[in-house]
């Protein structure tokens, strides 16, 4: 009797299983065709992609380690349902979801993770985050089938944010038996992951092809059959395809967005995708002392310049909001936003009057020469044109701007290195919309960041000491509030040096075919829609309002 | 002939050799991967590890040792982007542009040479007229304003032909009109300007003395001696169809090697590129060299200068 009861429960499971396949099989329907304007190196493995592209294209097919807050942006729960920080500080420990699959059926456990970022850490692995990895990684245990513990050299508050795509890539998950199994050149040529879509196809140059897996997921099962993904470089084409159907979503810059709304078609815009800034370089240096901005008072009247809120409407066409401080976002972690948007609204308004009156404090009446390099990075090229307007109003205030254009491939050696040609000089630059705003700060202000924008090594004066150690402090504090509280210290300490400046807060910019696709709703600060395809609906299940 | 054949394969190899060198050299100057590839946050150390690990490290004259001897074993290096052998990625595109190529230069021909010949034997008339502008227009108008324009018209707003990439047909039709506009306006004004030089010739008006008809001077004594210059065009053509193919390739989102080193350039994808380039070179100076021989059977005085 007993076993008849066990056989009649799994003989239900079994009917249970068989429905559920027979209506999402039914449920999915037809194609979503994307059109991208880049799918990277175009590479199925993770740790042969090195920017946001794989955030196009792998994150459809890898699931990761930490997820996303799909409603408010930033890290959520992923394959790990929970993650804490030891009590020591030095390591972290993931709770790994039980019933995860990979698209082969095998399951997913704690020895997949910790291959994963095994392999993401390797020699072998170009994945950008992959140096630092193996700097902040000491060891990883598996403690059982469903718990990892990962040993950080020193502690690192700020880990966990790190493996979700809000951040960066190296959270995705890569298959370690299957891996084992069939080699990675096996593995390359027909990859498996654990994400809402199971590859097919890809086309160097052209496309990647996937099919939607036919059970419930847990990042949301696809409404879709089959999701395309094309590299489509011009991006005139690109809205053509969304015109005449070809293509149901592309990417977009803000130049088409009045083009977009006149055919009748939807533009998406993604909250807090970036932040186009102005930057100037190596005022620490004893040759800067002489320079007209090595006086704060200048630097403040430079941004007090500017009219943003003209460039959001002419530049960006209404499309962008005015930014927060250097880095910080709505929903970036450990500052107090409300603070912030306050301070956004006061310090970074236009005043052309206060700014020709602390030029002529400063001693500067008639202005003065500024060297302004103007680039733009890829995927944002309307930041040119954002130079190009504070030029202009630079130009108003009386400032003689000694104007050079560059391609960002040939600025970034100047910038990454001895930055010998740029002491002095201005320059745009974006900075990505991050969670952490703190990873950000390291980049651009600490003495061995990057940009070092507040002093290098041994040339580093007071303001860069106490940012150096402020930073610090913020990283290996475990406490929350006694977090925030640095952390808007760092912000204040910073913002105050009109060192680097925030011009606008830049959105990702998409245009629909509401025939082709159903409304839905960006991840705010995610400009991919990578780790969104499963939640779009076909426009009949729900049109656009 | 042999020696002809001989020297001009020397030129070519020499050629290479330039290009190969003035690409890895000038490449290198222009930027690094390295910048391209890491996160704001990345620090020296990691710089310098992904540089390693790229084999990018090493001074510029070692790395240029290394490159000339793995390109005389046909090793051009592996893509940093692709993370493929470069000359593999490019004979993967590679088919891809030549099915656009033939295809345009086909067109060039069937309509420019007609075309040039019609304005040459009705010179200042309607048709020399209209044929002039549509030279002009060719010759003028960008490839890449012309590829929008086209999809605008044809794609968007009479829904005739797709808008890009590659498919059926109808796929072909776009891209290969857009590529072959240059080359048509060219042809058409070198054979109209032949053809007059010809048909105003001692030989020509010696023909029509004999009483030949007019069928026969315009086919027979003049287009042979007006297509030999344009052998010369078609071989220095052929380069442009290439660079050409880049913003051609871009507009239609067509996976060919003009699209491939324009990805190359942006990326500084250095193996990439000199593979792409080399490659071009080769099949250029290959053409050229084709041209060349084909020219010196067809005019003597090639043969007997040499």
């Amino acid at each position: 009797m007993k076993h008849c009861g066990l056989l009649n429960g799994w003989l239900f499971a079994f009917l249970l299983a068989l429905a559920w396949t027979a209506m999402a099989a039914e449920e999915q329907q037809g194609t979503l065709v994307v059109a991208l304007d880049t799918l990277g190196a175009q590479s199925m493995d993770p740790i042969q992609e090195t920017r946001s592209a794989h955030a196009h294209y792998q994150a459809p097919m890898y699931d990761s380690i930490v997820g996303l807050n799909f409603e408010k942006g930033g890290a959520g729960p992923g394959v790990a349902e929970r993650w804490e920080l030891a009590k020591d500080g030095l390591s972290w420990i993931f709770h790994i979801r039980k019933g995860l699959k990979w698209h082969n059926g095998d399951p997913i456990t704690a020895h997949d993770v910790k291959f994963s970022l095994e392999r993401t850490m390797s020699k072998e692995s170009i994945s950008s985050r992959g140096p630092g990895l193996r700097r902040d990684v000491k060891s990883i245990d598996v403690l059982d089938d469903y718990t990892v513990q990962v040993h950080t050299n020193g502690v690192q508050v700020y880990f966990a944010e790190g493996l979700s795509r809000a951040t960066y890539q190296e959270g995705q998950l890569m298959p370690k038996k299957y891996i084992e199994t069939v080699g990675v050149e096996g593995f390359r040529k027909k990859p498996i992951g654990s994400g809402p879509w199971k590859f097919v196809k890809s086309v160097p140059g052209d496309r990647i092809e996937y099919e939607a897996v036919d059970y419930p997921h847990r990042m949301g099962t696809p409404h879709f059959k089959r999701l395309i993904l094309l590299l489509v470089p011009e991006e005139s084409t690109r809205v053509a395809m969304v015109r005449t159907g070809e293509a149901a979503i592309a990417s977009i810059s803000p130049e088409s967005i009045k083009e977009v709304k006149a055919a009748k078609l939807k533009v998406v815009s993604v909250p807090g995708t970036m932040q186009a800034v102005y930057q100037i370089y190596g005022l620490y240096r004893p040759e800067s002392q002489k320079n007209p901005l090595a006086d704060k008072r200048v630097r403040e009247a430079l941004s007090l310049a500017i009219d943003r809120q003209q460039i959001i409407e002419h530049v960006m066409y209404g499309e962008a909001k005015m930014p927060m401080p250097f880095a910080t976002f709505g929903y970036s972690v450990d500052d107090d936003t409300e603070r912030w948007q306050k301070w956004s609204r006061e310090a970074l308004r236009y005043d052309p009057q206060r700014a020709k009156k602390l030029l002529a404090e400063a001693g500067y009446p008639n202005g003065f020469e500024l060297k302004f390099a103007n680039t733009a990075m890829a995927g944002t090229p309307f930041m040119t044109q954002i130079g190009l307007a504070i030029t202009d109003f630079w130009n108003r205030l009386g400032v003689k701007v000694n104007y050079t254009h560059y391609e960002w491939g040939s600025f970034a050696p100047l910038l990454l290195r001895e930055q010998n040609q740029l002491v002095g000089v201005a320059s745009m630059y974006r900075t990505a919309g991050r969670p952490v705003a703190a990873a950000r700060f390291y980049g651009a202000f600490h003495s061995k960041g990057a940009h070092h924008l507040l002093g290098r090594g041994n040339d580093c004066p007071e303001l860069c000491k106490t940012f150096d150690e402020l930073h610090r402090a913020v990283t290996v504090e475990q406490d929350a509030v006694k977090r925030a509280e640095k952390t808007n210290r760092m912000i204040e300490l910073v913002s105050d040096a009109w060192i680097a400046v925030p011009i606008i807060e830049g959105m990702g910019y998409w245009a629909v075919n509401p025939k082709m696709v159903g409304a839905f709703k960006a991840i705010p600060g995610r400009h991919e829609f990578g780790d969104l395809f499963q939640r779009m609906p076909r426009p009949e299940q729900k049109p656009w309002q | 002939m042999r020696r002809y054949i001989l020297r001009r394969l020397l030129q070519g190899l020499v050629l290479l050799v330039l290009v190969a060198t003035i690409v890895f050299f000038l490449g290198r100057l222009t930027g690094n991967p390295v910048d391209l590839m890491l996160p704001e946050d990345a620090t020296q150390e990691d710089r310098q590890a992904l540089i390693e690990t790229l084999g990018l490290d090493g001074p510029l004259h070692q790395q240029f040792g290394l490159f000339v001897a793995n390109a005389l074993r046909g090793d051009l290096g592996q893509s940093i982007r692709y993370r493929q052998p470069a000359v593999e990625v490019f004979f993967s595109r590679l088919p891809n542009t030549l099915m656009i190529v033939p295809g345009a230069m086909i067109l060039a021909v069937i309509l420019g040479v007609p075309l040039g010949i019609l304005s040459a034997l009705y010179r200042g008339s309607f048709i020399d007229r209209v044929s002039g502008t549509i030279a002009v227009l060719g010759i003028a108008t960008p490839h890449f304003w012309l590829g929008i324009l086209l999809i605008y018209i044809f794609s968007v707003q009479l829904d005739w032909l797709p808008t890009s990439r590659m498919g059926d047909y109808r796929h072909f039709v776009l891209p290969t009109v857009t590529l072959s506009t240059f080359l048509l306006a060219g042809f058409m004004r070198l054979i109209r300007s032949s053809m007059l030089e010809i048909l105003d010739s001692e030989f020509v008006k010696l023909a029509r003395i004999k009483g030949l008809s007019e069928t026969i001077v315009v086919w027979k004594h003049c287009l042979r001696n007006a297509l030999i210059p344009m052998l010369t065009l078609w071989g220095v053509f052929m380069g442009g169809l290439v660079t050409g193919a880049i913003v051609t390739e871009t507009v239609f989102a067509w996976p060919g090697i003009g699209r491939l080193t324009y990805e190359a350039v942006i990326f500084r994808d250095f193996p990439l590129l000199q593979a792409a380039i080399i490659m071009d070179a080769v099949l250029i100076v290959f053409i050229n060299l084709i041209v060349d021989i084909l020219y010196a059977y067809v005019d003597p005085r090639i043969r007997l200068a040499e």
